[in-house]
């Protein structure tokens, strides 16, 4: 297994491996219950997968045809064993991404559908997640549980649609290659060539996507994307108060507490006091903050100002400097001062996860 | 897209309506009955990807922060609202 853990971003050594272990715990039921299940109960219903097909594929299958090869911790330490979670954890999620709607032929889902199966619109239709407690070594023995869990129902499922006819192994092998492929950050491509190329930033301003499209990078497909420029005058910050919409399919995945509720429901109550308290990001009053709440079909992300000291610099170095909290107005794209001190103490820089469709 | 036949144009006042069992079930609760101003017109946007059907179509509605809480920020709040839940109102009533 290998990948980069995408939400913790800049992690040298770990300190804190509660939070660590209790950001995966979340990462994982979100994954399970709002990404994964509605999925088999999608398929479920109409007859594309049943639970009999799961029950057969089951019975018959040998490890030496499992589609999934996980590995095992390089460490018997907590350090190692908690990288080992989150290694895992990306692995499950490039798993759901695998068996996802653009790969599988006749699994004719779109977004709203997942929705309503994971009872976003009514709660008697909710996927319940599971709670977590205990100390560190215990959660720990629980998250090894839930993902062999997990995992071999991901497994059963891919092997049941590949039995079905649905998928066929080599396609899904040829896609689970490219899904762990390494290409630069999307989002520090686009906004290093804003700061550079202003006719590219009036163009990405005044067109989104098309502008992508223009310049060649991954342009996604999610809907229209309105990019949201911060001035001297203008701090400009991104929720989803219904769930967590956002431009996925070229940034990646979110950082973890944008998904959360407490982001997401203070955001839009009193969003100066929000950012101070999660970020500690005192925006000057001179400032307008404007809160963008997504909640249909636009996607929005933050064009965050040049940093200072950033002059003369190559699009690639200035990619470096683009965080993804600052695309969200939850940080500043950092200084070059700041990026040299993350590097002096051997921090990896950050590379979001590919979410799932 | 199809920005002609959207019913209002940006600067236009507006007012959430407070229930609409019809209209598209992603309207924010917290926006139910708040008025708001026109910020952008996106007309309809067809997004196959995630939806089944067209909806009606879809605007940026700009909030005064002080319209949607108790926060007396001179910030704002831009949510994206379909038609179907708005109404005109007069400016300054």
């Amino acid at each position: 297994m290998s990948g980069k853990h995408g939400h913790k971003p800049f992690e040298g050594h770990m300190h804190d491996y509660m939070a660590h272990v209790k950001a995966v715990e979340e990462d994982l039921e979100y994954y399970r219950a709002k990404r994964f299940e509605p999925r088999i109960i999608y398929l479920l219903r109409r007859g594309v997968a049943t639970f009999y097909d799961l029950l057969k594929v089951r019975a018959a299958l040998k490890k030496k045809d499992h589609f999934f090869q996980i590995g095992k911790p390089r460490g018997k330490n907590i350090e190692a064993r908690v990288r080992y979670l989150e290694e895992w954890l990306d692995e499950y999620v490039k798993g759901i991404a695998l068996v996802s709607a653009r790969a599988v032929e006749g699994m004719d889902m779109v977004t709203e559908d997942n929705r309503k199966e994971r009872g976003d619109y009514d709660d008697f239709f909710k996927i319940k997640k599971k709670d977590h407690h205990g100390a560190l070594e215990e959660r720990m023995a629980n998250l090894e549980q839930d993902l062999t869990d997990y995992q071999e129902l991901l497994e059963v499922f891919v092997q049941a649609l590949i039995k079905r006819g649905w998928a066929t192994r080599s396609d899904l092998e040829q896609r689970w290659k490219q899904l762990h492929e390494e290409r630069p950050w999307a989002g520090g491509v686009i906004v290093a060539k804003a700061w550079s190329d202003p006719e590219f930033k009036q163009a990405l301003l005044a067109t989104g996507r098309e502008a992508l499209r223009e310049m060649g990078v991954h342009q996604g497909k999610v809907g229209k994307l309105v990019v949201v420029e911060n001035t001297d005058s203008v701090h400009n910050v991104i929720v989803c108060t219904l769930c967590s919409c956002y431009p996925y399919d070229i940034l990646g995945d979110t950082p973890w507490w944008y998904k959360h509720e407490s982001y997401r429901s203070n955001i839009v109550q009193n969003p100066r006091q929000c950012i101070k308290e999660m970020f500690s990001l005192e925006i000057s009053p001179e400032k307008e903050v404007r809160v963008w709440d997504s909640t249909s079909d636009v996607r929005y992300f933050v064009l965050p100002e040049r940093p200072a000291g950033s002059e003369g610099m190559s699009e690639k170095e200035l990619a470096n400097l683009v965080t993804v909290d600052s695309l969200i107005g939850a940080g500043y794209a950092l200084e070059p001062a700041q990026l040299r001190e993350r590097e002096a103490a051997h921090l990896e820089p950050e590379m979001p996860r590919l979410r799932p469709d | 897209m199809n920005e002609t036949s959207s019913k209002y144009k940006v600067g236009d006042a507006v007012i959430v309506a407070v229930e609409n069992p019809t209209g598209n079930p992603r309207t924010p609760h917290y926006l139910r009955g708040k008025r708001g101003v026109i910020g952008a017109v996106h007309g309809v946007l067809e997004n196959i990807r995630d939806h089944r059907g067209v909806h009606k179509p879809l605007y940026t509605v700009k909030f005064d922060l002080s319209e949607l809480s108790s926060c007396h920020d001179q910030d704002s709040i831009w949510v994206d609202v379909h038609e179907e839940w708005l109404s005109a109102a007069r400016r300054d009533s």
